[in-house]
Order: C-alpha cells, then structure tokens, then sequence
C-alpha cells in the first residue's frame, strides 16, 4: 500500500491519480472548459495566497510620498529605489550573506547529527525509542521564550555570542526533533531486512548507513534538508537575541527597520520581497524532491 | 541494534539537544521558582510565582483566546489545507510552478508576514482590502482596535502563514493513496465527494493528524504576528499567552523574569496537554512493534 | 518547456543571483556612515585590532551624531560598529548589554528617563573627570547646563548630552489659514479648531496624537499631568499623585479628545501619526521634535510644504505646557572593557560643534546657541517649547511606575475601565512600587 522508500513516483502514476480523485463526471468533459476553469481556480488561488506579497511589491516600487497614502493609489511610475537604497546604504548584502552562511551550516549540521539519530530510532525498538520521540516532540514545543535567554547566557559563557556559529548551533538544536521525526519515518518504511543483509556482507552498521541506506534515503534527506534551510530564513527571535553587530540576519534587520522612517519602510518591504526570492527558487528546483520525499513513506502515522 | 551503537548513533544529537534545549529549560523552571530580574542574582520564593500567574485573570483570558485560536485555526488547516491539497494534485503540468509559488507564505518570517498583511489592512498606511470594504459596503471596519475584526485578521494572517506547509504535507500524503482503493471505489460508482468524504481520508488520517499536530504546537505558541497586527492587544483581549510572557517578563529587557518563566513553564504543561492524543498513540505503536 | 529546459533555467537563475551576491559590487557604499560630517577624533588608540560597538537606534535626528561617531573615530586599528536597531530594540539590548560583567557594547545612547535607574544601579561610568580633562579641547563648556543636569544623578553625569527633544505641535498651515484658526494654545482651543475643521468637512478625524496603548500613551498622560501642575510622584514623602483630581481631569483631557482623532488612535505610534501628517488625514498633531523634520521632506509627503509648527497648547491655560522633555546623549557602560577614556574622546567628538551643527535641522542639539530661525523651521516652537516644559522627575522609581500604569491609562483611554477605577489602580500599582524603592 506504499511507496517504497527511494522511489519517485513517475508521472504517468501520479497522472493516474490525478484522473481518478479530480474527475467530476464520469463521461470525458470538454477539454477547453475545464483548463478554463482550472485555470481561473489556480489563479484565483495563487492571487489571493500571495496578495500580500503583491500588493508588497507594488508598495516598494513606488514613488515614496505615494507608497502609503489613504486612499490606496494603483497607478504610479514604478521606481526602484528601495532596492537600490536598501543594496547601497545598508549592509543588507553582509546580512544575506550572514543568513546564508547560517542556513548553509545549520542544514549541514543538523544532517550529519540527524540522519544517523533517525536511523537508529527507527532500528531500535522499546520504551528509551519512544521516550525520546516524545522528548523531541515536547521539545518541538518549546516556546521560544523559554529557550532563549538561556541561550544568550551560554553563548556569552563559550564566547561565541554574536557569531553566525552561535545561530547556527541554536538552529541545529531548535530545528532537531522536527528533523528526527521526518528522517525517522521515513527509515521505518526500509525494511529491516536490507539492514541485515548488507550486514550479512561484512559491512559494519555505520559503513551500511553510508553505503546502503543514505543513497536509499536520498529524498528524504533532501527533504530534512530543504526544510531545514528554509527554517534557517525564517527564524526571528533566536536570531535577534543571539545576534549583535557580526551576524545580524536578514529577519532581524527587516524588524528594525520597521519602525523607522518611510524610505526605510520600503526598504524593509524590499529585503522581504529578496527573501522569498531563494524560497521560491528552491521550491521550484527541489517541489518535486519535496513531494516526493514527503509522500515516500513520510508521515503516515 | 545494539545498545553501543545506538548509543554512538543517537548520542550527538541527543547532547546537542540536551544541551541547547534541556539545560535552558532547567534554567527556566529554576527561574521560575526565583523571584529575579535579568542580570540580577534571584531570590528562591518557591510557587509564589505560579500563584500570582494563577490569580491574574490576564492569563486565563490568554489562555482561552490562544486555546479557541488555535483549536478553530487547526480545523481550518486541516479542512481548506486537504481541499488546495486535492486541487493541486490534479494539476498537471503547472504542479511545480504552482507549487513553488504557494510555498511563499510559509517561509517568509512570520513578523516579516505580519507586516505585510497589516499593510493591506491598515487604514493608515493605505489598507487595500480596508478600503476596497468600505467602497463596497460603506462599513468602515476597524481592524486594530475592535475585539472581533482584530481576532479574524489575526486568524487569517496565521491560516496564510501556515496552509502552504499543511497544503505540502496533505499532498505527499495523497501520492501515497493506494491506486486500488480508488479503483474500488471509481467501480462501485461513487462520486468525488464520497470518494474523498469514505475513501481517502480515512487512508490519510495519519497525515491529517501530523497537519493537526505541528498545527497545534506552532499555534499555540503564536507570538509574531500579534506585534504588528494587533499593537492594543491588551486592551482587546486578544493577548496570546506568548505576547502575556513577553509583556511580563521580557519587553523591557528581562523584568519579572521569575514570572515569565513560571507561565512559560505553564504553557508547556498546557502544550503537553494538548498533545496528549497525539502521544498516546505514539506510544501505543511503540508497543505494537 | 521540457523538465531539464525548466531545470536549466532555474539553475541559471540561482548561478546569476548567486554571482551577483558573492561579488557584492556597491554594496553598502553609501551607508549614512559613508556620507556623515568628519570632525577630529583624536584618542590614544590601544595597540592592536580594537572593536567599539555603539548601540543607538535609528532616528533622523540621532543618527547625525552616530554616524559621525563611526565615521570620524573609526581610523586605523580601532573600528567602531553601528548596527541599525529601533527603539524597542534599544531599550532591550540595554538591559541585556548592562546585566552582566562584561556587554557587547562600549557606548550606549541613553536618554534622561533612564539615567536615574541606571545611574542608581550602578551600570554607568561617571563622567565629570572625563569632562574636566577634555573640556577644552571638545568646548564641552557650550553644552547647555540644563541638560546636562537632566544626565546627572546624585550630583554626578552619567550621560553626555547631544540632543534635547521636546513636545512640538504640527500643524496644517493650509488648513489653518483657509478656516482661519490660530494655532491653538489651550486643549479647548485645540477642540474648537478641531471641531471646525471637522464641519468643514474634509477632514474627518484632526487631531492625531502617539497615543499607542503599549507605550506612547503614559507620555501623554505624563505630559497632561504636567502641564496641570502635578508630577507623577513625591520624593520627599514618598507618596504618589495618581489619584489626585489633576490625575483624574488628565485622563478625562485625554477622553475629551477622541472624537476628533482617529478611532484607532490608540495604535498609532509616532510614526503612524507622522503618517497621518503624510496623508493628510489629520490637521495636527503633537510629537517629539525629532519627528518634525521628517513632516516637512517633499519626498514623504505631499502635503510636506504646508506644514507649520507651534509650541504645544497647555491644558487649561497655565504657564505649563502639555509637554516633555528628554535630553538624549552618550553613556559608557561600567562593564565595557576598552579604555573608557579613549570612549569618551569619541563622546565628545560626536558631539562637538561641527556635528551639532550637522544634525541641523532634524535635532535640536544640546550646544547652547545653535538653534535659530535659519537653521531649523521649527526654532521658535522648539525654544517656546522648552521654556514652558514641565519638571522631569529623575527619580529611580519613575521608569518603573511608567510601565506599570500604561496598560491601566490604555484601558481608560480606551473605555474598558472608568476613570475613578482607573485612578485607583495607577495609585495602587504606583504605592507598590514606591514600597519596594524605599
């Protein structure tokens, strides 16, 4: 009833899919018809999920003393100062270059501590497996709050405070349980078996975690790791009260500038519009590796 | 397995965790047993703490704000998150594109997200969908300091930020519905809505209640939204417990710490709570095995 | 487009933004620091890399004095850093940088409201030697003896000041002119004019006032209660004046002006009410002078060469003007571990002559002599303004007793709670406080 681990579903089952889940009647429609009225849902949707985004772009890309009147204006002379302002009089490139470091280490990281604490809670049954798993998940729900200030006090106690290593080692730990729980599941799906017989040839456990189930996991992997990364973009709090002046990230600067004057409130909308740009250039790359790792044994429960 | 190499395999992300998590979480209850201020050495007053949190009615109103918040925002994860789910899998060739594009809300930080959904309802700085209501209806809607429009704009802002990540999950979960089954189902005749409603909800209960869980924990936790969206937050009532503990204990640079980490220690308990359906049957598949 | 044609591009894409972010080319080149005044910095450097972080928020007005701290002082093996931070910011990173043995920065922005607290816990480093030695050569005797000793605590200075900034109205001159009102110089008068522009139709909502129920709000409060002849607090006998009438009659002043000021009004911060000036949604208002440059900037509003400036109106027609005053300026933390004399070298060259000058007309700087009719718009309001500013209250205890009445203002601001209930809270959070300072 699943899919095995490994295995992109190809097109033409997916397709299959498709027909039998989303076919309204059971006589073929008019092609045209339908597209017309897919076409409009998709979008209608992709519209309204991203209106805020829109109507961000069209606010950064005007004339500053029209950017946020009242009543709203829709037809200006479309400028692109904030961007150059933002480029030329911050240090918005060191704070990207910060929160690519950070997303690059911190995706890595956790991987390599991850993938075989995955493996193992999947492999060794009883009650300190299952312990954990709800550790990790009570951990998952920490609130922020809890966890921060701590974090502030050992980061100055190591000495690291204020350094992309800091942040990243906050986001390695933050980020572990969801990782586990992901990476887990889908090493549960790979029979056992496969363990034993790689073992049978001589390999000892780690040496078959590299050679046999990595490359088996490989969606998987690079699912964890997708999200990962992505987390790394998104994290606000830990990154403001772990960063100063060397390794601020992009969120935290787009928090300061909010409060500030107008070309600074555009420059803000202008870094958040640079920062869905990764997002949506890994989605398009990776979507497919994405659904197919999720799918692939993923979370069934 | 043996115990030594589980030990080796699991042990580096155990300490990591033990380390940047356990151990500021020890140091939270320790704080919440102290009467101590950020930078200040604390004095042990016992439960003292949690009593005064007890007797604030502010955190019973948290409470049940972030409670009924977050049980209506799940349900609506779960239900509008499998229909764009459904949808999107019956795309063709723009799936990827689609996709890509859905995925935005989700990975814009969510303060950053705030922003820009306040800036198509505030008023102030030219409102988009504030002003497009009040040229159709004549209603000025005042989204910041009424109780009820400020809990729909808040809902809203976290529904957006979190449907693509339910949306993705849901969806991996349809790739994995059996073909037989939906074979089965096209032969005995039945309509979409009773194949979705008896047949692939069912098999994907598992995947709903993931979405339900990471839903549950996240929302529960809000606390980023509410800064731009809702800056009278207190006055309206519309305090999450997260925003009660940073106004309690963190806005002005870690006063009352002893306090907020007395109710941090409470949201966690609330939080377990919660979950408590969701860790039951974990533990009951560990010991189907 | 086939899967690899779609891949290939997508890769490009990356490849090319990926190019363009590790070259960085003219990235950060005309950062305000870049672009500020130079004026001589001459410490004794220490030997070897050294790092001064300064912590100041953004605002027009303080960042001419920051920027010329980073630039002029930064020279050779010694590197001063400025981050961006509002604020909110600020005032956590204060908290965080003072509490502990050490803190990441070694010159913090402080303002008068905080210097008796942090004066009183001893995180701040007094600077009467420094100033003594190096009077002559920063002509440090120019700085204005009143702010100063709104920076001293206990008779010793804690802060050096740069800027002051007061309460200053803002107005429509168009608006004004066309109904033909004067500037207000009462609360009723402010209604009155309020009232007409409102029957005039074009304006619905006036009067737009940082009233935010997290924050802004005790200001206004404080400035009323001021401005009826009354102060938060008695030292001498300990007590607290919250539940006195003048209380009462400033929450109700506050009340009186609802109807004519936007009904979100209790949202709105400083920068939501400057942009309120911007959009023309309000005819008046009343904020900090470092807010007023902004207003009168072409590039932010339309509306930008109608606006005037007044002192603000005094509640009910005393000498004492709805007001505030807080003097900004540079503190060096206790904790820091640089030399603190070559800090307070790079104190005083931020804010010598030649800097003052330079944050004309955004800042009223805290030289003596500096601010006339050509060199700031809002001169006249702005010394008007000072003239008739209530007491400050430097007293350890008045911080705390601030936050912790806002909420209770917010709420009888608000409607939630009635006057006399709230007076009665303020008193009693205020008493509790008192207690524990004693």
């Amino acid at each position: 009833m699943t899919v095995p681990a490994g295995v992109i579903p190809s097109t033409d089952e997916s397709a299959e899919l498709n027909q039998v889940v989303s076919e309204p009647h059971s006589r073929p429609p008019r092609r045209l018809g339908r597209t017309l009225v897919v076409g409009g849902l998709v979008l209608l949707i992709c519209w309204t999920l991203l209106s805020p985004v829109l109507w961000t772009a069209m606010t950064v890309t005007k004339p500053t003393n029209i950017a946020f009147v009242n009543p709203p204006q829709f037809f200006y002379e479309p400028t692109f100062d904030a961007f150059v302002n933002l480029w030329q009089t911050t240090q918005f490139y060191s704070y990207l270059v910060n929160t690519l470091v950070v997303a690059v280490i911190s995706t890595v990281f956790a991987l390599l501590i991850g993938v075989p604490a995955a493996y193992a809670l999947s492999r060794y049954p009883g009650w300190i497996s299952t312990l954990l798993l709800v550790a990790a998940l009570v951990f998952r729900a920490l609130p922020r709050f809890a966890v921060v200030l701590p974090m502030y006090d050992i980061s100055r106690a190591l000495n690291i405070y204020d350094t992309t290593i800091a942040i990243s080692a906050a986001l390695v730990a933050i980020n572990q349980p969801f990782s586990i729980w992901l990476l887990r599941n889908f090493f549960a799906e790979i029979p056992e078996q496969l363990d034993e017989a790689a073992m049978l040839d001589g390999c000892t456990r780690f040496q078959m975690l590299r050679r046999v189930m990595i490359p088996l996991m490989g969606p998987g992997i690079l699912t964890a790791g997708i999200f990962m990364f992505l987390f790394a973009f998104q994290e606000y709090l830990t990154a403001l009260v772990l960063t100063d002046v060397n390794a601020r990230t992009v969120p935290v600067f787009i928090a300061t500038q909010l409060g500030q004057t107008l070309p600074m409130l555009q420059q803000a909308g202008a870094a958040s519009m640079i920062l869905t740009l990764p997002v949506i250039a890994f989605a398009f790359i990776a979507q497919r590796y994405l659904v197919a790792g999720l799918s692939s044994g993923s979370v069934k429960g | 397995m043996r115990r030594r190499e589980f030990a080796m395999l699991a042990g580096p992300s155990i300490l990591v965790m033990a380390g940047l998590l356990l151990l500021p979480l020890y140091r939270t209850i320790q704080w919440s047993l102290q009467d101590v201020d950020y930078g200040s050495p604390g004095k042990f007053v016992g439960l003292d703490n949690y009593r005064q949190a007890f007797s604030d009615p502010r955190l019973a109103d948290a409470v049940v704000f972030t409670v009924t918040l977050t049980l209506l925002v799940t349900a609506v994860l779960v239900v509008v998150g499998y229909l764009l789910a459904a949808f999107v899998n019956s795309l063709g060739r723009s799936k990827p594109y689609v996709l890509g594009l859905l995925l935005v809300p989700y990975v814009i930080p969510h303060i950053v997200g705030a922003t820009m959904f306040s800036w198509l309802f505030n008023a102030n700085y030219g409102g988009v969908v504030t002003y497009a209501i009040e040229k159709m209806t004549g209603i000025q809607v005042l989204w910041m300091t009424d109780t009820w429009p400020n809990r729909i704009l808040i809902a809203l802002n976290i529904i957006w930020s979190m449907l693509p990540f339910a949306m993705l999950i849901i969806l991996a979960g349809l790739q994995g519905v059996s073909a037989e089954i939906l074979e089965a189902a096209k032969m005995d005749g039945a309509s979409p809505v009773r194949t979705h409603l008896s047949v692939i909800v069912p098999s994907i209960r598992g995947v709903l209640g993931f979405v339900a869980l990471i839903s549950i924990m996240d929302v529960v936790r809000t606390f980023d939204p509410l800064v731009p969206l809702s800056p009278q937050a207190v006055q309206l009532g519309n305090e999450s417990i997260m925003l009660y503990i940073y106004n309690v204990a963190f806005r002005d640079g870690g006063q009352d710490l002893g306090l907020g980490s007395a109710i941090n220690v409470l949201l966690i308990l609330l939080i377990i709570v919660l979950l408590y359906p969701f860790i039951r049957g974990l533990a009951k598949e560990a010991r189907m095995r | 487009m086939s899967t690899s044609r779609r891949r290939t591009a997508a890769v490009a894409a990356v490849v090319a933004s990926l190019s363009l972010v590790a070259t960085g080319c003219g990235a950060g080149s005309k950062t305000s620091a870049e672009t500020a005044t130079k004026v001589e910095c001459d410490y004794t450097a220490p030997s070897g890399k050294t790092d001064v972080n300064v912590l100041a928020y953004n605002s027009s007005s303080v960042d001419p004095y920051t920027n010329t701290m980073v630039s002029s002082c930064t020279k050779g093996d010694v590197t001063v850093n400025h981050e961006p931070i509002d604020f909110a910011g600020q005032v956590q990173k204060t908290t965080a940088t003072l509490a502990g043995d050490s803190g990441t920065y070694d010159i913090i922005e402080t303002y008068s409201f905080v210097i008796p607290q942090l004066a009183a816990e001893g995180k701040l480093e007094p600077l009467d030697d420094f100033v003594e030695k190096h009077s002559e050569e920063y002509g440090l005797d120019a700085i204005n003896e009143n702010m100063s000793g709104a920076m001293t605590y206990d008779g010793k200075l804690y802060g050096l000041p740069m800027q002051a900034q007061m309460l200053i109205m803002a107005y429509r001159k168009d608006v004004f002119d066309e109904l033909g009102i004067a500037p207000p110089t009462t609360f009723d008068e402010m209604r009155d004019a309020a009232k007409k522009i409102q029957d005039a139709g074009d304006i619905k909502y006036p009067i737009a006032l940082p009233l935010l129920a997290s924050a802004d709000i005790v200001t206004a409060y404080d400035a009323a209660l001021g401005s009826l002849g009354m102060n938060l607090t008695d030292p001498d006998s300990m007590s607290a004046n919250l539940d006195t009438p003048e209380s009462a009659q400033a929450l109700e002043e506050l009340v009186s002006l609802k109807p004519f000021m936007d009904p979100q009004v209790t949202t709105f911060d400083q920068p939501a009410v400057q942009q309120q000036m911007y959009n023309g949604s309000a005819a008046m208002s009343i904020m900090f002078s470092g807010r007023m440059n902004d207003l009168t900037l072409e590039s932010n509003s339309q509306f930008a060469k109608d606006m005037a400036f007044a002192a603000p109106p005094s509640v009910d027609g005393g000498d004492i003007l709805y007001d505030t005053i807080s003097v900004d300026g540079w503190s060096i933390p206790a904790n820091t571990k640089n030399d603190k004399d070559m800090l307070f070298e790079m104190l005083a060259s931020s804010v010598s002559e030649k800097a003052s000058k330079a944050s004309l007309p955004a800042a009223y700087p805290a030289r003596d002599g500096m601010v006339t009719e050509s060199s700031m718009p809002f001169a006249t309001a702005a010394n008007e303004s000072i003239a008739g500013v209530p007491p400050s209250e430097p007293y350890p205890w008045t911080a705390s007793i601030s936050n912790a009445i806002t909420p209770m203002i917010a709420d009888v601001v608000v409607g939630k709670t009635s006057i006399e209930d709230g007076t009665q809270q303020m008193q009693a959070a205020a008493e509790k406080i008192l207690a524990e300072s004693k």
